[in-house]
């Protein structure tokens, strides 16, 4: 979401540090997912405050199948920076999506999208990346 | 490059399609996946899928961090909730049947409610009255009371009477038959509005032989007929006509049970 470990392990402190508090003013909320809603908001708000990508039209490709052996060229740090400089909700739709461990209920629930919206943010989130692989990366035949 | 068409709710489906096994909780999702798993298209989204979310894992998470996720699953499987199981179908045709089930046996026990000695007898001559014609009859024309020495007289049958609330009904004809118990009916076709009477033997005791009784009148209801059922010196007479109970209240006697 921030595609800044420190500021990252701050946000994942202070949420548990907030929720530490409320458990024992006995104000935990009931809703499930609370925990992962709390540290979204927080993602977003500090990264308000971060220097922000000028909106671009972003190049779209069809995603090919030599895209797995590009993505193992990248480094972690890579790929975060760009998910991170993705705008909300597509990146929250990102992170929570190749964090793999939500279903897509569950990634509407958390990101308070519809079915079509979360459908497209992917779709469109993954034709980017591959665009963007392909300007930095040159193909590999996938074997 | 193979593209099955699917629909726009199976493609949005199949673009959200988990990257793992492990996600594939829904089953809607699962027959997107089915049915969107033959495109080259969807191949190679599941594969970029599966390469990213590899590349995602193998980000470092600081030690510190790292502990809290140590020994348990970073999201617990969502609960089995009653509004889900209610929404499961198996547990909703279920639910259906047995509220039929039970709607069957609430109808049953109010039938049952309002049964009474010869109950049976009186819905199958209430069926015969719906078919009866009056052409089938003998033409009489007297009041429905005075009946009563015919049928002794004629048919040998006593206590036949027609209660004093009809006695004063004109007729238009009757006959006696036998039912399918080979009992003696005496059956009445009076002038107001279609009204039949019928005289049958009450019920008796199989043991003993004695006459089951019951007091006052009691309603039967069949196809849109209703009937009034009344027992004296082990004879019934049953009053009937088409329509409802109200049809029928205003000739009974305020002795009605």
């Amino acid at each position: 979401m921030l595609g800044d470990a420190r500021k990252a392990q701050e946000i994942f402190q202070t949420t548990l540090r907030e929720a530490a508090l409320r458990a024992a003013h006995g104000e935990l909320p009931k809703e499930p997912f609370w925990l992962f809603r709390d540290a979204r908001w927080r993602c977003l708000e500090a990264s308000e405050t971060d220097l922000q990508a000028e909106p671009l039209e972003i190049d779209e490709h069809d995603i090919v199948p030599e895209a797995p052996s590009q993505i193992e060229q990248l480094e972690p740090a890579q790929l975060a920076i760009w998910i991170s400089s993705a705008p909300d909700p597509q990146r929250t739709a990102l992170t929570l999506f190749y964090l793999d461990e939500f279903d897509y209920r569950e990634i509407l629930d958390l990101a308070e999208l519809k079915l079509s919206e979360l459908s497209r943010l992917l779709a469109v989130g993954r034709r980017q990346f591959q665009a963007w692989l392909d300007a930095m990366l040159p193909k590999k035949p996938n074997v | 490059m193979k593209t099955p068409h699917l629909s726009r709710r199976i493609r949005a489906l199949a673009n959200c399609a988990p990257i793992t096994e492990e996600q594939m909780r829904d089953r809607s999702m699962r027959s997107a996946v089915f049915r969107a798993r033959t495109s080259d298209e969807f191949a190679n989204q599941q594969s970029f899928d599966q390469a990213v979310a590899g590349l995602v894992r193998s980000i470092p998470i600081p030690p510190d961090i790292a502990e809290w996720f140590s020994a348990k699953d970073l999201v617990s499987p969502s609960k089995w909730t009653w509004k889900k199981t209610v929404r499961n179908p198996a547990v909703l045709a279920i639910g259906i049947a047995l509220v039929v089930i039970a709607g069957v046996l609430v109808f049953q026990f109010v039938a049952r409610l309002n049964d009474f000695p010869g109950s049976a007898t009186a819905r199958k001559l209430l069926t015969i009255a719906a078919s009866t014609r009056s052409v089938l009859l003998d033409p009489v024309s007297a009041d429905a009371g005075t009946l009563s020495d015919l049928f002794f007289m004629k048919h040998g049958l006593e206590h036949y009477d027609v209660p004093a609330e009809f006695a004063d009904f004109r007729t238009i004809g009757c006959r006696v038959f036998e039912d399918d118990q080979s009992q003696r009916v005496a059956q009445i076709w009076v002038a107001e509005k279609r009204i039949q009477f019928f005289l049958f033997p009450a019920e008796r005791d199989v043991k003993t032989g004695a006459v089951l009784r019951f007091p006052g009148w009691r309603y039967v209801h069949q196809e849109g007929w209703v009937a009034a059922v009344t027992e004296h010196n082990g004879v019934c007479f049953m009053a009937a006509l088409p329509g409802r109970e109200k049809d029928l209240a205003p000739y009974i006697s305020k002795t009605k049970q």
